[in-house]
Parts: C-alpha cells; structure tokens; sequence
C-alpha cells in the first residue's frame, strides 16, 4: 500500500510509492554525462589566467594571487545571473514587483588538483571547503544590500553540473530572502509558537531514538534520511546541537562535520554508482536589526544540509504541485547506505 | 545586467536575464525526440494490456476494452495511489502520514501512436478536454478526494514513460503545498483589494499586450511575466471561475484550440520537444465557488535542467525574458 507523509517543517505531502519495487541498488544506472569535458581545465593549478581575478585564496604568504601554489580559490561567476555594483532598486508594476538583478555569484574551487567529485577529497581539505564558505559569507554579510547567500554545489551533469569536471560549489548572495528559505522559517516558527521547541530538534530526538532512518552519527552531527523525502536517498545532515546559523559553527565542530559530509558524499558515491547530486546548506538569513523581526529565528531554526542525487527524472508534476512521489522508501535508503562501506 | 521579478501569488522571485537573452537557437541541449513505435498497451487492438477501462468515448455499436474508442481512460498500471479503503490519517511523533487513498488514471488522447495534440484535428482535440472535464466531475463526487490533479508529460525528459500520447489524472485526499500557498496567496490579495489576482493579471497582459501569444473568445495565452521557465506559457479563461471542473460545456471547443496552438507554437520554434502542463484548479469538496482563485493551464517546454540553485532555493533562473519569448513565439 503506498503511503502519503507529510514534511513536519515545511508541510508538504509525498508519496512513497514502491510499486514498481527496484532493489535500492539499482537506482545506480548509467548516468548522462553531458557534453565533452572543457579542456583545459581552468580550475587546475597552472589555469589561473582562465578564471576572472580570484577573490579569495588559501595560499602560502610569499606567492601572489592568480598564480600556482594554492590549495583552495574563489573566483567571481563568468556567467553571473546576478551583478555586484549599483544600487538596489525595488519598484512596482501593476500587480508585479521587480527589482534589478543585483547580488554576488561566486565559484569556489575545492581543490588545484583535477578531481571532480568532493567525495574524493581527504577530510582535512573538506575542512577547508567549510572554512571558506564561512569566510565568504561573514564577508559578503558586511555589504548591507544582501538579504541571504545560498551555499550549493551542482555535480554531475543532470545535477546541472557544467563541462568543468573540478570540483566546485557555488556561493549566491541575493537582495531579497528565497521562498524556499522563507517556507521553512514560516513553518519552524509555527512548530515553535505551538510547542516552544524547535522542530528540528524534535526530529533530531525522533530519529536519534528510532534509528530507522539514520545513516551517519558522528561527533555532534547526524546524516538522516528524512521521514517524507522528496527523493530517493534524500540524505540530511543535522548538527545535533541547536543553532540558526551555519556561518556560527565553533572551530572544534567543523572537522566533525566535514567528515561527515564526505563519508555520505561517499556512500552515495560507492553504493549508487557515482551519481549526480546537488547539496544545498539551509541557514537563517543575516539578522539584521528590524523591529520585532527576528525575534524568535535564533530558537526556532536550525541550520542543515540537505543532498539530494539526483536518480530520477523530476517531471513538471513535481514542480507544479510541489508534490512529490518517491519510489523508495526512506528506511530502506537509510539501511542500504548503512551497509555501504564508506 | 538582469531584472528579479516577483511573482504576486506566491511571494516566488525569479532571475530574469535581460543583458544576454539567449535566442530559441541558443538553447542546443534541447532533447527532441521521434517515437520509436513497438508494441504499445495503449494502441487498438491491445486494450488488455491495460487495467479495465474508466471512462471512453467510442463508436456507439463498440464494446469496452475494445478497438473503436477515441479517447480511453484506464487506471494506472503501477498507481501511486490505491482507490480502495478509507482514509487513515495518524501521526507518529512529530509525523504526520496516511495510506494511500486515491486515484491515479492514464488519460489515452487518441489511438495514434504518433500523434500529438497538435496533429489532431480540433473536434479529436475537443474529446480530450471533454474527457478531462468528465473525470474531474466524476472524481470530484467522491467525498475523500480534496484535489483533481490533471497533468501531462510528453517526451522521455518531461518523464513520460509510454510514447503513446497521454494525460494523467490523480485524485488526492489532499491540497497539495503548491496549490495551498497559490490559494492563499489569491486570498491575501483579494482580502486587501476585493479582486481576484489572477483576474487583475489578465488585465495587466491584455493592457500591456507584448507577452499574449493567443486570445479567443473564451480564453487568453501568455508568456507570463513571472515565468519560471523559459517559454513556459498560461492559458486562462477570461470569465472568473475558481474550477476547471464548472467549465461550461460551450467552452470545451475553445479551450481545445488554443491548447493545441499553444503546443503547435512552441514546435515551431523547437521541434518535437518535450514538455509539461498542469491544470491548476481550486481544491473540491470544499467550497463550492472561490473568489480568490481562479483555474488556469500552466505550460513548461523543457529546454533546462533544473539544477540545485532553483530547488534550494525558489528561485528560478530565466534565460529569455518572456516579453522576448512572446515575441519568437509569434513570428
């Protein structure tokens, strides 16, 4: 009997449907891989004419920026869909509302050596990756016209990835708050008005006693795959210790978290046949004085990342409805990537 | 340098390029597809490879499940909802779930493998519309279901699993969120104005002009200003009503023609894309008639691969501005 779930933050309805019952294993097929890779590659070390003029770098003192010698860069889109000089400029017309296209569009590149998939690099290197991101997102807080910076990384080419096959996530900073972001904000924040606990720490409790749907339990973190999943093998990484904000993350927590951010990369990696995936880290928008705006986000959110492997083909109906049907069961994910060596 | 534009229903922005639009040549990725043909469940002649027959529209000395229909209606083979039992909602900690109560139907729009709608001729194109309008109110009588959800994938990267052309249908024992935040979000705005949103949209494009692709009698189609993808284009009656499933009979023949001139447009310009649409309808068993809502067809070629930035986020990036889309479609 198929089953309908509904997400307790945002409170939208799946369904898990296993009718056309594939082994979990077998979601792994061949995946497209898109046009040629782009050569040379422009993100190795030696390339750094390739790219526009880097922002920010890990890099030993005595070499100059855009040269060799780096371990990690972050240089501005070159093809940006949003645009950092001008000032902001909200107006109306008719029922609609506009504003012009102003933000920042960033590209970090993980590593100078030529790997594609993040899985691969070695914990310490992943650390780095997290350090950055914080960095650039205290950094881009202090420019008063950006509301949000959304942390995500597209591999693969049916995850969107490009003809670039370095590894690579990507930094927004928007003027505005996205919908999505607001959804879970709204949602949390009513949960809390309820019960005055956080919703997420409530699921965090849930799945820490049931253990059906945990795959990773490591030092202040876990990897879950969640109750009412969008899509198969829809893995979340909660830190078991409540906070809003991802850029707020102690020092001693974020070795803990790179690790477990690359054993699941790489169980999904391992037991699915190296598929697409896209990661996006969920965080509060910069909190900025506002009256009796911000009042309760700090007890009501919980920053987490959520990856999503991209396995199955998402039809309109998807989009249109924001109704989703999962052909696997997310206990039966959760137990497969378990039993992954990774 | 490019516009963010918000859309007024539901508070979504997208990311609208106007600096470098990129033409319907620039879009090289596009998947198109001629069918393969083989043995087909939905073709004459194979009626009992597929579950029973629902509803059908045929000659009158012809059986069910049996050549001589025009349009065939069956239950799914692999249903993502069962009809069967009553609803069972409970909680499990802080969840909340249900057995699977519904309906999921396969909607067969002619016995041609290889036509489209748009290689219909109008009157076939009528029985399609005729036939969602009868599964609407059929299923809209049972009082579990809360949602009619019509919607059709064609092509292999819009997910449509069977070549043969086909609609599918799914009743749900729920509003689904996109559906609940666009009703709230026609409420909102109707609380404050005393007008329907989707009315004063209407208004703006017919006024404004630049993103109306079609206009009959009875209904008007446009690019709208708020796109979330390229091309993607609204067919909305000009009359307010909150149902799909009120449409009145003397519309059927309207709303067929310019749905297949819609699609005809966009194979113009692409070719034998892939593509989606979806009905959008106020929820049944509710209130009978919402001022707030109003139905309309919403539908998406697809020339992108949705990516991790739009689903993160909501946001939506837009490579031709729909001014500019309008525009290529009429020429």
């Amino acid at each position: 009997m198929p089953e309908l779930r509904k997400d307790p933050i945002v409170g939208r309805w799946v369904i898990i449907s296993t009718e056309r019952a594939k082994r979990p294993d077998q979601f792994g097929e061949n995946f497209d891989p898109g046009p040629p890779e782009l050569t040379p590659c422009p993100f190795c070390a030696g390339n750094e004419s390739l790219t526009p003029k880097e922002i920010f770098s890990i890099r030993p003192k005595q070499i100059p920026a855009d040269s060799p010698g780096w371990e990690l860069r972050v240089v501005p889109s070159i093809g940006p869909f949003l645009r950092i000089e001008g000032e902001l400029d909200r107006r109306g017309k008719g029922v609609y509302d506009i504003t012009n296209g102003i933000g920042a569009h960033e590209v970090v590149i993980e590593t100078s050596r030529h790997i594609n998939n993040m899985a691969d690099l070695p914990r310490e290197q992943i650390l780095k990756i997290i350090n950055c991101y914080i960095d650039r997102i205290n950094d881009l807080e202090r420019d008063k016209r950006f509301k949000y910076v959304l942390v995500f990384k597209n591999y693969g080419w049916s995850a969107g990835g490009s003809m670039i096959k370095h590894a690579k996530s990507q930094l927004i900073a928007t003027p505005v708050n996205p919908k999505r972001v607001k959804e879970e904000l709204a949602g949390s924040k009513q949960y809390f008005e309820f019960h005055e606990r956080c919703v997420f720490c409530d699921l965090i409790n849930q799945e820490l006693t049931s253990r059906e749907r945990i795959v990773l339990d490591i030092g202040g973190f876990i990897a879950v795959v969640p109750f009412a999943p969008r899509f198969p093998f829809e893995t979340w990484i909660l830190p078991k210790k409540h906070s809003c904000d991802f850029a707020a993350l102690d020092n001693s927590s974020r070795d803990n978290l790179a690790e477990i951010l690359r054993r699941s990369l790489l169980k999904l990696k391992t037991g699915l046949n190296d598929p697409p995936y896209n990661y996006v880290i969920h965080s509060a928008p910069f909190r900025r004085p506002k009256p009796g705006y911000w009042k309760s986000i700090e007890q009501d959110y919980h920053w987490h990342i959520e990856i999503i492997p991209r396995l199955t083909r998402v039809a309109g109906f998807e989009w249109g409805t924001g109704f989703y049907i999962c052909p696997l069961s997310p206990e039966d994910a959760a137990k497969f990537l378990r039993e992954v060596k990774a | 340098m490019s516009d963010l534009r918000r859309d007024p229903i539901v508070g979504r922005w997208i990311i609208v390029d106007t600096s470098h639009p990129k033409a319907p040549s620039d879009y090289k990725a596009v998947e198109t597809h001629s069918p393969l043909g083989g043995h087909c469940p939905f073709c004459y002649g194979n009626e009992m490879d597929t579950p029973f027959e629902i509803d059908s529209i045929r000659d009158p000395q012809t059986q069910s499940n049996a050549p001589g229909w025009q349009v065939r209606v069956v239950s799914n083979k692999y249903p993502a909802l069962r009809i069967e039992g009553n609803l069972d909602r409970r909680g499990i900690g802080i969840y909340d779930l249900s057995n699977g109560i519904g309906a999921h139907e396969v909607l067969v729009e002619s016995p041609y493998h290889h036509k489209d709608i748009t290689d219909l001729s109008d009157e076939e194109a009528e029985k399609i519309i005729l036939m969602y309008l009868n599964r609407s109110q059929d299923l809209a009588r049972d009082s579990r279901f809360k949602y009619v959800m019509i919607f059709k994938n064609y092509g292999p990267s819009a997910g449509a699993s069977v070549e043969h052309p086909h609609t599918q249908i799914i009743a749900l024992p729920m509003v689904p969120k996109n559906v609940l935040d666009e009703i709230h979000g026609g409420q909102k705005y109707f609380e404050f104005h005393e007008r329907c949103i989707f009315c004063d949209i209407l208004q703006q494009e017919k006024e404004e002009k630049e993103r109306v692709v079609l206009e009959n009698d009875d209904f008007l189609a446009f690019c709208p200003f708020i796109s979330r993808f390229p091309f993607e284009i609204w067919i909305m009656p000009k009359v307010h009503h909150s149902h799909f499933s009120h449409l009145p009979k003397q519309s059927i023949a309207n709303l067929a023609i310019i749905l297949k001139q819609t699609i005809s447009m966009t194979k113009k310009l692409f070719g034998n894309i892939s593509y989606n649409y979806i009905i959008h309808t106020s929820p049944e068993n509710g209130d009978t008639e919402s001022i707030g809502y109003h139905w309309h067809i919403e539908f998406m070629p697809k020339l992108m691969r949705v990516a991790g930035f739009e689903w993160g986020s909501g946001f939506y990036l837009v490579p031709t501005p729909p001014e500019l889309a309008a525009k290529y479609l009429k020429t």
